[in-house]
């Protein structure tokens, strides 16, 4: 399905020799390829294609049902719209929310140009909720605040509770606009890495009629999304399976900070589907059982909307402690009839619907059943401030992959270091997929050749799919992908111990041992979706690896991980970034560390000192 | 082969259709109190001689409503044949034969009808 | 153009029952699927399989219900879905006769076995997926993006609360099909008519305070097949998934071409 896919230069049919199968593939040549349609993939394709790079984006479903379509409550920006602000406090904020894992370089870089990229994204015609004086509307969001802690900001910018999709439908616009090259439901297979190490394109599969696409560039960039999908219960789509980061693994390169898992704490109960921050933003407030609203004792001066780990850690203690409703007393409730029906339509309508729809429940009448719901993965692909993909080297913790950028949930900037703070992961998007756009213009010249590929590149990637297509074990993927979900919320959820991750990656190996096993029955290429979930089970075991043996490694707590046999935070030892391998062979994973950055980009603020994180 | 935005975008918009359409609407509008008109004509006539009719019809006020209606009635018979055609009917070629074959009926309609309202009123 | 005849090989045929429940099975506890399967490696005609999910096994919604026989029954069954919230409009289909979409349609709702068709008039690649292709295209044709020629802002373009409440009903839109898929007109012409949903896009554009190119964006849709097609079926807004109503925009757009030019 691509729209205006035209190969540029497309030679006679190559083909590939597997196990005695040809698989035809046909070549492409880009300036950049973007993997994922995204808030950040399309971000990062509007800049290419504005700076008049040839461009094409290769993404697995047509980029306004990518993941960035779900968030609701908005993006974070110090417009100053609602009252005073500056981005040095809506910095602060995001190093207290990242318990100074965050690199504090990029989080400046971040927050300063916030306000520029939301500005340009009203100048696409996002269509923002209104102030009285026609001025972006800002919400309250959790950990935002003012004047380094003092008060509580409103920061948030927001699009009623459909932020995301409104962004994700401008920006595919834009993409429209500057003429963009898409290639829809094309599935990345693999990398293509030559000896030296440098990115030099990808190989992906076209689901509309089976065919082996290749494509050659100066820059690859991954934005293919967070891995939710390796728990039994998230918010993240379904197709949220990091494609991209396990892309990164199989070519041998690390994943940083993979133990930082967010969990959202108002998931809906059962369905797990999204209840928007803004919803407590915009007054709303969590109680238990006992018709106390809890969050008064856990953060006294924040309460509901504190950091959503500090709130997720809570609702689960009340849980664990018999507190909650139900007849398992397994959630708690989170109330809005208290506000104005009129400030709920027009500010909450997207939740009032996924409310009544998933839980049976009219908001303006009743609570909303929620539970703390895998949300967020602060881990991923390390890079610099630009994209440009990390991996240390010669004693650099900073050497740059050539030719390889990361952006959005699939990289590990890192702005939100342990923690990611609402409606700071839009934002993220937007200002590193502008950032990686800017550093394609100037290090790709324009109209320059792009360099043949080396012999047989590919052909590792189409002997993956074709032993994935006629695997004939006796476990389907279905089974073992299940599995994997079970163990990974059951031991790498929102409170660890020692005993129960030592458990998971044991356990987590056996299933990744079992995938020899596997058994596909579609032996199709053509939309052969039995295939691709096994692609992307096989993506996802990987990650679920490295992030139990992350976690287990990581004996303090900080952030979302939460351990409760080391419950305080050790900045002597632990204040540095968790690299990860993971080896497609041998299943094993071998971890290592990076420093983080502890000095800012400009002397206009100074390097913001740790200090004990209460809200 | 040609690409699906070339399908799309086809020879372009034709920059009319409103017109028609706000055609369609008035004597929509024009023919509900013609035609009751008509009816209470008729009916208030059922059973009266020829001449006493024709002398009805050669009235000024009564002919010009007529002739109001009958053009008006072609004019929304032609419109609404032809959205059936672009609605219904394959081929370039066939929807060019239908539309001429309904202007011609529909022209035929009108003006015998008007010529035939003339002769009355004319008395010839 | 409008076919009144299915192409060769297009005749729906009795398929596979998949997994009956055992004899004595509480009949209650099972809920009978009939679902459209098309192989197009096979070459053969497309068929009616059925498949009994247990519902005791199995969540709500009627995706809960493929899923589940997607992982306990025929891995082979392949349908689009993403979100599962009604968010991204991957997982349109006909169920029980109506276009919507299966995360949101409760099985409950539906009585008796539940039959489960791709959208209707797209050519389908394989069993629940349908060729979007001249839907997206149609959707870049009304050129999707905001116009202007002002001097841009420094900051944002201010535009009033009461300017920006003329886009919702508009901009929530997912672009799912299900409406322009179930309007007939859609059907004869959705080769030049541009149908309910792209309508409505259009729509969102033309309201938009901050757009000043109001006039081309008309001139683009004045045309016989391009929105003269619509002839108020209302089957657009009767489908909306998301409560929305692409009959409301279609008239106003004809409201504003009259406007302008009689």
């Amino acid at each position: 399905m691509a729209q205006d896919a035209t190969p540029h230069d497309a030679p006679p049919h190559n083909a590939v020799q597997v196990n005695g199968r040809a698989y035809p593939i046909i070549d492409h040549a880009y300036d950049v390829v973007v993997v994922g349609a995204g808030g950040a993939g399309l971000r990062a394709v509007v800049g290419c294609s504005e700076a008049g790079l040839r461009t094409a984006c290769i993404t697995k479903v047509f980029p306004t049902r990518s993941h960035t379509v779900a968030a609701q409550g908005g993006i974070a920006a110090a417009l100053g719209n609602m009252g005073p602000d500056d981005w040095r406090w809506h910095m602060y904020d995001t190093v207290k929310g990242s318990d100074w894992l965050g690199d504090q370089d990029a989080i400046e870089y971040l927050c300063r140009n916030a306000p520029e990229a939301v500005y340009e994204l009203e100048h696409w015609g996002v269509p923002f909720s209104r102030t009285d004086d026609g001025k972006i509307l800002q919400r309250a969001f959790g950990g935002m605040t003012t004047d380094f802690g003092k008060g509580q900001a409103k920061r948030t910018c927001a699009a009623a509770d459909r932020t995301g999709h409104a962004m994700l439908h401008t920006m595919y616009g834009q993409a429209l606009r500057h003429s963009a090259e898409f290639f829809i439901e094309y599935f990345a297979i693999d990398l293509i890495m030559d000896d030296e190490g440098r990115c030099r394109g990808v190989v992906a599969l076209s689901m509309q009629d089976g065919t082996l696409h290749r494509f050659r560039a100066h820059q690859v960039i991954l934005a293919t999304g967070g891995y939710g999908r390796a728990y039994f219960s998230c918010t993240s789509a379904h197709i949220c399976t990091g494609d991209g980061n396990a892309m990164v693994l199989r070519a041998g390169l690390p994943l940083q900070d993979m133990e930082f898992v967010q969990f959202h704490p108002t998931g809906v109960y059962g369905a797990g589907v999204l209840i928007t921050e803004g919803a407590r933003g915009e007054g709303g407030f969590l109680r238990n059982a006992e018709g106390d609203k809890f969050m008064e004792r856990y953060a006294p001066s924040a309460k509901d909307l504190a950091s959503r780990d500090v709130v997720s850690r809570a609702i689960t203690l009340e849980i664990r402690e018999g507190r909650g409703h139900g007849p398992d007393k397994d959630y708690v409730h989170l109330h809005l009839e208290h506000l104005d029906s009129a400030l709920i339509e027009e500010r909450l309508p997207g939740i009032t619907e996924s409310a009544r729809i998933f839980a049976g429940v009219d908001v303006k009448e009743a609570p909303i059943p929620v539970i703390p719901t895998c949300h967020y993965n602060m881990g991923g692909i390390p890079t610099n401030m630009h994209g440009e993909a990390i991996s240390p080297r010669d004693g650099d913790p900073d050497a740059i992959v050539a030719g390889l950028m990361a952006l959005g949930e699939a990289a590990c900037v890192s702005v939100h270091g342990a923690n990611r703070l609402g409606s700071n992961s839009l934002i993220d998007l937007v200002v590193f997929g502008r950032a990686a756009a800017h550093r394609c213009a100037e290090l790709i010249a324009k109209g320059g050749t792009i360099p043949d590929l080396p012999k047989g590149a590919g052909e590792a990637a189409v002997a993956r799919l074709d032993r994935f297509r006629h695997a004939d074990g006796p476990t389907p993927t279905a089974e073992l992908r299940l599995r994997m979900q079970k163990l990974m919320q059951r031991d790498c959820a929102v409170f660890r111990t020692k005993k129960v991750l030592k458990e998971g990656v044991k356990a987590i190996r056996a299933v990744w041992d079992d995938a020899a096993d596997l058994r596909v029955t579609d032996r199709s290429l053509i939309w052969n979706s039995d295939l691709i979930e096994t692609l992307e089970f096989d993506n996802l075991i990987s990650q679920a690896a490295v992030t139990v043996e992350g976690a287990l490694a990581r004996e303090e707590s900080r952030g979302a991980h939460a351990r409760e046999d080391f419950p305080k935070r050790d900045d002597a030892k632990w204040m540095r970034h968790t690299l990860s391998w993971a080896d497609y062979g041998t299943h094993e994973v071998r971890l290592d560390y990076r420093p983080v950055h502890k000095f800012t980009l400009s002397n206009e603020v100074s390097y913001i000192e740790p200090k004990e994180r209460v809200y | 082969m040609a690409t699906p935005l070339k399908r799309v975008r086809g020879l372009g918009a034709a920059h009319r259709g409103t017109e028609t359409f706000w055609r369609q609407r008035m004597t929509a509008i024009a023919n509900i109190p013609l035609v009751i008109f008509l009816i209470l004509s008729i009916v208030s006539h059922i059973g009266a001689p020829y001449d006493e009719v024709r002398a009805y019809f050669a009235q000024p006020v009564v002919a010009v409503l007529m002739l109001a209606l009958m053009i008006s009635a072609a004019i929304h018979m032609r419109i609404g044949l032809k959205e059936i055609i672009d609605d219904y009917v394959q081929g370039e070629g066939a929807r060019v034969i239908a539309i001429l074959l309904v202007t011609f009926f529909a022209a035929g309609v009108g003006l015998a009808s008007v010529v035939a309202i003339l002769k009355i009123g004319l008395g010839s | 153009m409008v076919q009144f005849t299915l192409p060769k090989n297009s005749k729906v045929k009795k398929g596979k029952a998949w997994n009956p429940p055992a004899q004595g099975a509480p009949a209650a506890r099972y809920r009978e699927y009939r679902v459209y399967r098309f192989d197009p490696d096979a070459g053969d005609n497309p068929r009616l399989d059925t498949y009994w999910v247990d519902m005791e096994d199995c969540g709500p919604m009627v995706l809960d219900a493929l899923i589940w026989i997607k992982n306990n029954v025929d891995p082979t069954l392949t349908f689009r879905r993403s979100c599962r919230e009604g968010v991204c409009g991957s997982c349109s289909m006909n169920i029980a006769g109506t276009n919507t979409l299966a995360c949101t349609m409760h099985a409950d709702d539906a009585r008796g076995a539940i039959a489960v068709y791709p959208l209707p008039h797209l050519p389908v690649i394989k069993d629940l997926v349908p060729d979007m292709t001249g839907f997206y295209a149609q959707l870049r044709a009304i050129e999707p993006w905001l116009k202007t020629d002002s001097p841009t802002p420094q900051k944002e373009w201010r535009q009033s609360k009461e300017d920006r409440d003329k886009l919702d009903g508009l901009y929530e839109c997912i672009l799912c099909a299900c409406c322009s898929t179930a309007c007939p007109s859609y059907w004869w012409n959705g080769d030049r008519y541009l149908g309910p949903a792209i309508l409505l896009q259009a729509d969102r554009w033309i309201e938009d305070s901050r757009d000043e190119r109001t006039g081309e964006r008309l001139d683009e849709l004045d045309d016989p097949f391009r929105l003269y097609r619509c002839h108020t079926i209302l089957n657009c807004t009767k489908a909306c998934p998301k409560g929305l109503n692409p009959a409301a925009a279609i008239a106003s757009l004809k409201r504003k071409l009259v406007e302008r030019g009689e």
